[in-house]
């Protein structure tokens, strides 16, 4: 796949097509991955494919990074998962299908964490959202590395998350509180979990505006949960469960929890899951004559 | 000569004694599957099997956010009251050689052109006790800044395991005397063997005089080398908040618009409203200059201002950082 990957990036390169091949590459020990940006079709060859592509560099493709956006058009190596990301940002009107040409990759899983990788992919290493994987082979590309995953996701979602969530549902109001009290009191307000997350592209974050201040900035309980209850509201109906905000979080915060959740209720509330088709806007964002609620009617 | 020796079952008692005394006892424990410093109160809590605790000891002299001063808005004016510190014996065990050298760092700074004592007096009751490293990882690079497990500046106490899991206990300055004389209970004297320190390999294609060099030469500026080996930068503060070196902060009131409490919080050079003008404008636009920025500060400002290290080779910011942008790649880079 790698050499697959490397020839196509080469020839887009050479071609002019795209301008800059934004992918995975080895750090210097060669023992994790991190983003790479091919410019020059004679590096093509620093591209790599493996189990530890876990991130989503679809973050790349937004205007937090006007200097890559300064390079020209932009080749993405891309998950399933990570193209659901970019649906959404179609959608969302951030860029439009053409301008971004999609190297979908055939998957078999990532690890849910590079430092868990001892060599080998199995099933306990990987994230849950590899495990109910429905976009293992690439739903919406230019061109596809790989052969088709014959992987089928299990009818009724299964792994650590749904199970959590369950027990959380179980624990009532107080528990509730308490348990997501005591998980934010860790927050450091590094705001990882916004940077690395390809949907949160506001060129002013509701934390930065201070007249007045809307989010307090201090790494106290009310600011803490001030933050992270925002940052999950802003996330209803476009998050896609790619895990990025939880791997990002250097105190371990359950993200995943929260953004399931929400992915749940939007689904019984609305029928919808986000990033499967850059055609259908999501739910929070459009109106609807045929809306079941008449209260805005 | 017999060796003062701190008995892992009596590392309890050292708690203790300090917990009674009306000290605070910081070690590296386990909170959501990390280790991480924080306020123990028994020896069971503290973990002894890590590399380094995922946070920096520094927010036990510079917190996260701590309140600066009350205000009330009157009538013909605003009314502001500053805090007073009231700092305690405040031990941290477990640091390690390499972040024990951290703390002249922070004193530079806090120290420089204005005396902090928010920092000052906490830093005065602070008792720093090493554990020299008995493991390391990929992301260790102490060796290279010119440290290692043998460094014992900075330390109060510095400590050596033993095979058996006790600590042969060296005090290097007053401090750490005046403590294990205030503790003596928990000491006690006889011979061990230490076990091997591990060191960190060198990492031989970094030149840290050619670093501090290239930096000086104000050519590199604009070099595309920083945006090509740093615009995977997300711009989170994570590197800088875990940094043992790292000590910017920023000034916030929170309240209501009569009365409140003036706020002194960690900021982040990474973060884009960092440099964010009034007019709009921002001196570093893209994120790969932010970038340059804290490189910049760690390898020349530091170097060219005090005497003590802008970083000190612990790695944190490697292990932490959600795209893997590792220091040493640039330093490698500008070693050329």
């Amino acid at each position: 796949m790698e050499e697959i990957l490397r020839k196509k990036a080469k020839e887009l390169l050479e071609s002019g097509e795209v301008k800059v091949v934004i992918g995975y590459g080895w750090n210097r020990q060669k023992t994790r991955t991190s983003p790479v940006f091919i410019t020059d079709a004679a590096d093509s060859d620093r591209l790599v494919w493996n189990p530890l592509c876990v991130n989503n560099l679809s973050v790349y493709l937004t205007r937090k990074f006007k200097d890559i956006q300064a390079l020209g058009k932009p080749a993405i190596v891309a998950k399933g998962c990570d193209i659901r990301n970019i649906v959404v940002l179609i959608t969302e009107a951030q860029f439009k299908r053409e301008d971004v040409y999609i190297i979908g990759m055939a998957c078999e899983g990532v690890v849910y964490r590079q430092e868990l990788w001892k060599g080998e992919l199995k099933p306990e290493i990987m994230p849950t959202k590899c495990h109910n994987c429905d976009v293992r082979n690439p739903h919406l590309a230019d061109f596809v590395v790989g052969g088709k995953s014959s992987f089928t996701p299990p009818e009724a979602p299964t792994g650590m998350v749904f199970d959590k969530i369950k027990a959380i549902d179980a624990m009532g109001q107080t528990g509730k509180w308490a348990f997501w009290i005591n998980e934010f009191s860790r927050c450091i307000k590094c705001y990882a979990c916004r940077q690395v997350c390809s949907l949160c592209y506001c060129e002013r974050c509701i934390t930065e505006k201070n007249m007045p201040q809307w989010i307090e900035t201090s790494a106290h309980p009310r600011g803490n949960l001030s933050w992270n209850l925002t940052r999950a509201m802003h996330l209803v109906g476009r998050c896609t469960f790619c895990g990025e905000c939880e791997r990002a979080c250097p105190v371990n915060i359950p993200l995943n929890l929260v953004n399931q959740k929400m992915i749940q209720v939007v689904k019984d509330s609305f029928d919808f899951r986000s990033g499967y088709d850059e055609k259908t806007h999501p739910p929070m964002i459009v109106f609807s004559p045929d809306d079941k609620d008449d209260f805005i009617k | 000569m017999a060796d003062r020796i701190l008995k892992k079952e009596n590392l309890g008692k050292l708690v203790a004694s300090v917990n009674d005394k009306g000290g605070r006892f910081i070690a590296p424990s386990l909170d959501a599957r990390q280790v991480v410093f924080k306020d123990v109160t028994k020896a069971e809590e503290i973990v002894t099997d890590y590399i380094l605790a995922r946070n920096s000891y520094k927010e036990y002299v510079f917190p996260q956010t701590e309140v600066v001063a009350d205000f009330t808005v009157e009538k013909h004016g605003v009314d502001l009251k500053s805090r007073e510190v009231e700092a305690r014996e405040t031990v941290v065990f477990g640091a390690r050689p390499c972040e024990a050298t951290s703390l002249s760092s922070l004193r530079a700074i806090f120290t420089w052109d204005y005396i902090d004592e928010f920092y000052t007096k906490r830093e005065a009751t602070l008792v720093v006790i090493t554990v020299a490293c008995t493991k390391a990882d990929e992301a260790c690079f102490c060796t290279t800044v010119d440290l290692s497990p043998e460094t014992r500046a900075g330390s109060d106490l510095y400590l050596l395991e033993t095979e058996s899991g006790d600590y042969i206990v060296e005090a290097m300055t007053d401090k750490g005397r005046a403590f294990v004389e205030r503790h003596k209970d928990a000491f006690s004297e006889g011979a061990a063997k230490a076990k091997t320190l591990v060191m960190p390999e060198r990492i031989g294609t970094i030149d840290l005089e050619k670093v501090s060099a290239r930096l000086k030469d104000k050519g590199h500026y604009d070099d595309q080398v920083w945006a090509r080996l740093t615009r995977k930068c997300i711009g989170c503060g994570a590197c800088t908040f875990v940094c043992p070196t790292c000590h910017c902060f920023d000034i916030t009131d929170e309240g209501t618009a009569f009365a409140g409490e003036r706020r002194k919080n960690w900021d982040a050079c990474q973060y884009d409203t960092f440099t964010l003008h009034a007019s709009g404008h921002n001196p570093r636009h893209y994120q790969y200059q932010r970038w340059r920025n804290r490189f910049m500060c760690k390898f020349n400002f530091y170097p060219g201002k005090f005497a003590s290290k802008g970083c000190v080779g612990c790695g944190r910011c490697i292990r932490v950082c959600p795209v893997r942008l590792d220091i040493t790649e640039v330093m490698e880079e500008f070693s050329r």
